[in-house]
C-alpha cells in the first residue's frame, strides 16, 4: 500500500499528499473500516460531492504561504508559516490524545476528521474524498469515471496485411521540424527578395482566336458599357468557292441582265469556276472592299437601339363594347326598288313615314318607309342631284335640284289645312324679282312650273346640294361653279333671294345650318367656313388638311362637325377644341360620299364609293371636359358598284336607329337594329 | 306486334310506344303497344299511324299527323327526342297523334288591283281585305267578290268587321292612309255576278295623319283606331244618334250615286301617350285595348279612363299585335326584326318575353292568334312566308311560302283557313287546316 502511494507522486497534488500522510500516521484503524453501506448509500451524492470539492480547492488558495519546505522547520515555532500579508499564523492549540479520542467516540464522525499540519488545520473528509481514498487504497483509478479497461482503438490499417508493419510507435523524427525544409525556405525567401521569382505573370494573349465568332459576347469587349459590335461581314458560302456547284454559277443570260440593273441592286460577287486553286487570279477588289469596310466601321454611327417591349393590343384605345352601345343599324330588311338609274340622294321626312330619293334617270320618287312602296312619282327630265324635305312636318314639301333649276315640289301630304296652306306658298303673285338688286336677277329667277305644280328657281350654273333651315323657311343652295354667287339664300315666303356676303376661299361643296343657331357651316374643298348669319361674320374655319372635302355633316348639339372626303378620310371636328379634326378615321378606301348624324340617337355614318357604309358611335357629353367617344360600330354591305360608284347617299330615320341607303345600283336600302 | 308495312329491317335501336289520341273514330288506331325504330321522325311516325289506320279501314287516305310525347312536338328524331328530353326508352312510350295542324288544300288565288294591305277573316261567311288602290273588297269565297268598298282616296291600311252576326247587314270598318276611317253596311248574304259597289255610311274624321290601324270593340258599337299622329282614338259606330248627322249629303260628293246618307263622327275620346306612329291597335275586352307603336312600347289602356295600365318595351319597332292564347291574355307582337315575341302581362315584371319565335327572315307583318285554340298563332313576314306556330314548339309548324313578294296581312278564316295578301297583289287562301 505505501508503494503504491510513492507511485503517484505527480497525480496527487500537495495537501492530499499531505493528507495521506497524516492518514498513514493518524488514521489508518478508521480507514480500514470497510464501511460498505456508507458508500451505497451515498453513492447517489458522490458526483456532486466531487464538484464541490474540487470548487473549493481551486478557489480557496492555501493560507499558509512557506511553500514546499518542510514542516519540521516550524515544529518548534509559535507559528506555523505566514499569511499572503506575510503576518504569522499562530498555531493552534492541539487537542491532547484523550480529547481527540473521546471526540472520535462521541462524534461518530469524527474519524473523517483529520489534522492539516500545513495549515494547522482540522479538515473534515467528504464522502467523495474518502471514496477516493478509498479507491487508491484498493489501487484502483482515483476517479471512478477513469475506464481502465477502455476498447482499444488501432491505429494501424490492416488493408491486407495480417500483422502490423511495425507496432513501433511514431519515431520522433516525425515531430521534429525538417531542417532541410527549412533551408529550402530560406533559399526561397532569398530568391523572392532578389526578384528571382515573380507571382503576378502578365496574361499571354491567345495566339490564335476565332475569327467568325461572335463579338458580342467575348468578355473584354462587354465589359465597356456601351460597346456596341460592328455589324460582321456576310459569311462565305458555296457560291464563293472556286469551284461551285453548276447552280451557283449564273448563265450569261443572267450576267448580261446584271449589267441593266442599277450599281446597287447587282449582285456584288458573281460566281465563278475555276479548274484548280493555281487558276485563281487575285481577288481584284480586296484592297477597295477592305477599305470600304473600314470606312463602313469607322464612319457608320451605331446606335444601340432600344426595344421596347410592349403588347401591341395594349395601345389600342378602350372602347366600350359594341353590344353596350344598341341600338344601331346591322340588317338589311327592306329595299325601295323602282328607279332606274343610280339614285343620287335622299331624304327622309321629319316624322319617319316617307322617304324621298332622287335619281340619274329624272325621276323623284316617294316611298313608304313601312312597306316599300312607292307612292309619288315626279318625272323631272334630268338627272336629280339632291332632294330635301322641309323640316317642318306640318309642310310637307321638298326641293329638288335637277340641273341648273331647283323645285319646290308639293308632295300632297298633311291635312287638307297643310295643303291650303302649301298652294298658298307655292303661288308666285308676280314675277317679279326684278325690282332687287341686278346682280341676283341675272344669277337666280323665281318661276311657277305648271307641270308639277310647283317652284322653280333656275340658276346659272348647276346645283349641287340644297339645305332647308330648321324653321323651314330659308333654303340655301350650292352651285359649285358660281364663284362669288356660289351660295344663295331663299326665302320661301317672300320668294326672295340673297347671296351670302361672304367671300369664299375655294369652291364650295356642300352647306349646312347650324341646328340651333344662327350659324351657317360652308364646306369648301379644303376647309370649313363657319359663318354668324346675324353679324354678318367669319366665326372659325376648320381646317380639314383633306385633299378634297365631300360632304358635311352638324352633330344636333350643333358643336360637333363631321366632315368626308374623297380620300376616304373622316374628319371629326370638336368646335369647343380646337380648328383642327379631333379625330381623323381612315376607313373607306374609296371616296366617301356622304356623312350623316342621327337626330337623337348618338349614332353618325359615312358611306363610300366602295360600297359600303359605316355606322358610328359617336356620343358627345354634356361636360364640357370629357371629349366625344367615338367607337366604330359596323360596316354594312349589300349594295353593288355600277360605273365605279357604290353608295352615293345615306340618311337616318329621324327616330329609328335605322339607316337609309341609296346606292348606284339603283336602290335604297333599309338597315334596322 | 309488328307492323307488315314495316321493312327497314335494319339493326337500329327499337322502341316499344303506344299511339294514343283525342281524335274521334275515324282516326283511332289500336292502342296495343309496338315497337318501331327509334330513329323515326315526324314523317316515319306518321306513315306508321297511316298504315295502322288503313288496316284497320281498307279506304283510309293518307292523312299527316302531328305528334306529341309528354305535350311536346316531336321535331326531331325520336332517339334525339328522348336523349334531349332525357326520357327512358324502356318503358312504353305514349305517342299522342293530332292532326298535322297544315294547309292541305290551296285556293286559287283572289286578284287584287294593288298591294293587299289589311285582311280581316274575323266572320265565317266572308273575308274582308283593304288594299292599296283605296277600295276594299269582300269575298264570300276565293276568287268570288261580292262587293267592293269604295270611297276612301288613298290606300287602305286596315280593315275590321264590327258585327258579323248582325242580321242581313254587316258593318266594317276600314282605316286608310287618307286620314280617315270609314264605316260600312252591306248584306253579306246578297251575291250577284258583278260585285256590287258600296258607299261608306260614316266617315270617321279627326286623325291628323295617316290611320294604321283600327280594331272594333266586342260589342260593336265602338271603334279604336291608331294612327301616325301618335294618338289611339275611339269612335262610336251606330249612326243613329251621332248629332253630325244633319249635313249627310256632303259636297264632297261627287259620284251621281248620292242618294245614300253619308254622316260625318267625331272621335268619342283619345289615348294619348304613344311618342310614336300606333301601329297597331287590338281591343280584346270590354274596356281594354292593346296597342303597339313604333315606340318599341306595348300598351295597355283603360277606355274609361284613358289611362294606359301597363307599358312593355320590346326594343324594336312593333307593326302588329294580338291578344289572344291562354287566357286569352298572352300578347303577340311583331316588328322590325324577324322575331315574334309573346309576352304574359300577368306575370309580375314581364320585361321579357315568354316566347320567342325566330324563324322568319325579315320584319314580320302581322301575326294572329287562333281564335278557339290557345296554342295556334300564325305570323306573316315581308320575306314572303306565313308560318303556322304553336306554342308547344319553337319551330313552326308550316311554313306557307306561296307569297311572291312581301306579305303584308294574314289571318285565320273559319276556323281552318289562312288568308293572307301582299305586294303581290293576290289574297291567298289556305284551307283545311285541322286546328285541334
Amino acid at each position: 500500500m505505501n508503494h503504491q502511494e510513492s507511485q503517484r507522486p505527480e497525480k496527487v497534488n500537495p495537501l492530499e499528499m499531505r493528507d495521506l500522510g497524516f492518514i498513514e500516521s493518524g488514521n489508518n484503524d478508521g480507514l480500514d473500516d470497510n464501511h460498505e453501506q456508507d458508500e451505497l448509500a451515498d453513492s447517489s451524492q458522490s458526483h456532486q460531492a466531487v464538484d464541490e470539492s474540487d470548487s473549493s480547492e481551486d478557489e480557496v488558495a492555501p493560507r499558509n504561504t512557506i511553500g514546499d519546505v518542510p514542516l519540521e522547520w516550524y515544529k518548534d515555532e509559535k507559528h506555523i508559516g505566514y499569511d499572503i500579508a506575510g503576518k504569522k499564523i499562530k498555531k493552534k492549540e492541539r487537542q491532547d490524545k484523550l480529547d481527540s479520542f473521546l471526540a472520535s467516540a462521541d462524534d461518530s464522525k469524527n474519524w473523517r476528521k483529520i489534522y492539516d499540519e500545513y495549515n494547522d488545520e482540522e479538515v473534515e473528509l467528504t464522502k467523495e474524498e474518502t471514496k477516493l481514498i478509498r479507491r487508491l487504497l484498493k489501487g484502483k483509478a482515483p476517479h471512478a469515471e477513469f475506464d481502465p479497461y477502455a476498447p482499444y482503438v488501432d491505429w494501424f490499417k490492416w488493408d491486407d496485411a495480417k500483422h502490423p508493419l511495425s507496432n513501433a510507435p511514431e519515431p520522433k523524427r516525425r515531430f521534429i521540424p525538417s531542417k532541410w525544409e527549412s533551408k529550402k525556405v530560406v533559399e526561397y525567401v532569398r530568391a523572392i527578395r532578389k526578384g528571382l521569382i515573380k507571382f503576378d505573370k502578365p496574361k499571354e494573349e491567345p495566339r490564335l482566336y476565332l475569327l467568325w465568332g461572335d463579338d458580342s459576347s467575348s468578355a473584354d469587349r462587354t465589359k465597356h458599357l456601351a460597346y456596341i459590335p460592328p455589324p460582321k461581314p456576310k459569311l462565305p458560302g458555296h457560291e464563293e468557292s472556286y469551284n461551285p456547284s453548276l447552280e451557283y454559277l449564273p448563265t450569261q443570260e443572267e450576267i448580261n441582265t446584271y449589267q441593266l440593273m442599277y450599281e446597287e441592286d447587282r449582285p456584288k460577287f458573281i460566281p465563278k469556276r475555276f479548274t484548280s486553286i493555281r487558276s485563281i487570279p487575285a481577288y481584284e477588289n480586296a484592297i477597295k472592299d477592305s477599305f470600304e469596310r473600314c470606312l463602313d466601321l469607322y464612319l457608320c454611327p451605331r446606335v444601340r437601339k432600344k426595344r421596347i417591349n410592349i403588347d401591341p393590343e395594349s395601345l389600342k384605345p378602350k372602347l366600350p363594347s359594341r353590344k353596350d352601345l344598341r341600338p344601331y343599324p346591322v340588317t338589311c330588311y327592306l329595299e325601295y326598288r323602282g328607279h332606274e338609274g343610280a339614285v343620287l340622294s335622299i331624304s327622309v321626312e321629319p316624322s319617319g313615314q316617307w322617304i324621298a330619293s332622287g335619281s340619274k334617270d329624272g325621276t323623284v320618287r316617294i316611298w313608304e318607309v313601312e312597306t316599300g312602296r312607292c307612292l309619288r312619282v315626279w318625272e323631272i327630265g334630268e338627272a336629280v342631284q339632291h332632294v330635301a324635305w322641309n323640316p317642318l312636318p306640318e309642310l310637307p314639301i321638298l326641293a329638288v335640284s335637277a340641273g341648273s333649276d331647283v323645285l319646290i315640289l308639293n308632295t300632297g301630304f298633311g291635312n287638307e289645312e297643310q295643303q291650303r296652306k302649301i298652294k298658298e306658298l307655292l303661288q308666285i303673285g308676280t314675277p317679279t324679282s326684278s325690282d332687287d338688286s341686278d346682280n341676283i336677277s341675272s344669277v337666280l329667277s323665281w318661276h311657277q312650273d305648271e307641270k308639277h305644280d310647283c317652284i322653280r328657281l333656275r340658276h346659272f350654273r348647276t346645283v349641287s346640294s340644297i339645305e332647308w333651315h330648321r324653321k323651314g323657311d330659308y333654303l340655301s343652295t350650292v352651285m359649285p361653279a358660281g364663284e362669288s354667287k356660289a351660295i344663295l339664300m331663299h326665302q320661301l315666303s317672300k320668294k326672295l333671294t340673297q347671296r351670302l356676303p361672304f367671300k369664299l376661299h375655294g369652291l364650295p361643296v356642300s352647306s349646312v345650318f347650324h341646328p340651333t343657331r344662327s350659324i351657317f357651316f360652308v364646306a369648301t374643298k379644303k376647309n370649313v367656313r363657319v359663318y354668324d348669319l346675324l353679324r354678318q361674320k367669319l366665326i372659325k374655319k376648320l381646317e380639314t388638311q383633306l385633299r378634297e372635302v365631300s360632304s358635311i355633316a352638324v352633330h344636333p348639339a350643333g358643336d360637333n362637325v363631321i366632315v368626308g372626303s374623297k380620300e376616304g378620310k373622316l374628319c371629326w371636328f370638336d368646335m369647343d377644341l380646337s380648328s383642327k379634326p379631333y379625330k381623323t378615321l381612315k376607313c373607306h378606301p374609296k371616296d366617301i360620299t356622304n356623312v350623316a348624324f342621327h337626330r337623337s340617337y348618338p349614332l353618325f355614318a359615312s358611306c363610300s364609293d366602295d360600297c359600303t357604309a359605316y355606322v358610328f358611335h359617336g356620343m358627345v357629353y354634356a361636360d364640357l371636359n370629357q371629349n366625344p367617344l367615338i367607337v366604330p360600330l359596323e360596316i354594312l354591305r349589300g349594295h353593288t358598284s355600277s360605273d365605279g360608284r357604290g353608295v352615293i347617299d345615306c340618311k337616318f330615320h329621324p327616330r329609328q336607329p335605322w339607316l337609309f341607303t341609296a346606292g348606284a345600283d339603283s336602290s335604297i336600302k333599309l338597315y334596322c337594329h | 306486334m309488328e307492323i307488315d308495312g314495316e321493312t327497314n329491317e335494319d339493326n337500329s335501336r327499337r322502341i316499344q310506344v303506344r299511339f294514343v289520341t283525342k281524335l274521334k273514330a275515324p282516326y283511332k288506331v289500336p292502342t296495343t303497344a309496338i315497337a318501331i325504330p327509334s330513329d323515326l321522325s315526324r314523317l316515319g311516325l306518321s306513315s306508321i299511324v297511316n298504315k295502322l289506320l288503313q288496316a284497320v279501314d281498307s279506304e283510309w287516305k293518307t292523312e299527316p299527323f302531328d305528334f306529341l310525347i309528354n305535350g311536346e312536338l316531336v321535331r326531331m328524331s325520336l332517339e334525339q327526342f328522348l336523349l334531349a328530353k332525357g326520357i327512358s326508352a324502356e318503358k312504353i312510350l305514349e305517342i299522342e297523334y293530332i292532326r298535322a295542324v297544315a294547309p292541305r288544300k290551296e285556293e286559287q288565288p283572289s286578284p287584287h288591283d294593288d298591294w293587299v294591305s289589311a285582311v280581316d277573316g274575323s266572320s265565317p261567311t266572308f273575308i274582308l281585305t283593304g288594299c292599296y288602290d283605296g277600295l276594299g273588297r269582300v269575298w264570300k269565297e276565293a276568287g268570288l267578290c261580292t262587293h267592293i268598298l269604295e270611297g276612301h282616296s288613298d290606300a287602305i291600311s286596315s280593315v275590321s268587321i264590327i258585327n258579323s252576326e248582325a242580321l242581313g247587314s254587316v258593318t266594317v270598318a276600314t282605316a286608310s292612309k287618307d286620314r280617315t276611317l270609314r264605316l260600312w253596311k252591306f248584306d253579306a248574304e246578297d251575291s250577284n255576278d258583278h260585285p256590287a259597289m258600296i258607299r261608306a255610311f260614316k266617315i270617321l274624321r279627326g286623325h291628323n295623319a295617316s290611320v294604321h290601324s283600327v280594331a272594333a270593340k266586342t260589342s260593336g258599337d265602338m271603334v279604336c283606331s291608331g294612327s301616325w299622329d301618335c294618338t289611339i282614338n275611339l269612335w262610336r259606330t251606330n249612326d243613329s244618334d251621332t248629332d253630325g248627322d244633319v249635313v249627310s249629303i256632303k259636297k264632297r260628293k261627287v259620284n251621281s250615286k248620292a242618294e245614300q246618307s253619308q254622316s260625318e263622327g267625331e272621335a268619342v275620346s283619345m289615348l294619348v301617350g304613344h311618342t310614336q306612329c300606333v301601329s297597331s291597335v287590338v281591343w280584346p275586352q270590354h274596356e281594354t285595348i292593346f296597342s303597339a307603336s313604333w315606340d318599341h312600347s306595348v300598351r295597355q289602356w283603360d277606355v274609361e279612363t284613358g289611362k294606359d295600365l301597363s307599358d312593355i318595351f320590346c326594343g324594336k319597332v312593333l307593326n302588329s299585335i294580338d291578344v289572344g292564347g291562354e287566357g286569352s291574355a298572352l300578347i303577340a307582337a311583331g316588328g322590325s326584326d324577324p322575331i315574334l315575341r309573346i309576352w304574359d302581362p300577368r306575370k309580375p315584371g314581364t320585361s321579357a318575353p315568354v316566347f320567342q319565335f325566330c324563324s322568319h327572315s325579315s320584319w314580320i307583318s302581322a301575326c294572329k292568334w287562333h281564335d278557339r285554340s290557345s296554342f295556334y298563332l300564325l305570323s306573316s313576314s315581308y320575306d314572303g312566308k306565313v308560318m303556322l306556330w304553336d306554342l308547344r314548339t319553337a319551330w313552326p309548324l308550316s311554313v306557307l311560302d306561296t307569297h311572291k313578294d312581301r306579305v303584308l296581312c294574314a289571318d285565320w278564316w273559319k276556323g281552318d283557313c289562312v288568308v293572307s295578301g301582299g305586294v303581290d297583289a293576290q289574297l291567298l287562301i289556305c284551307s283545311d287546316i285541322s286546328i285541334p
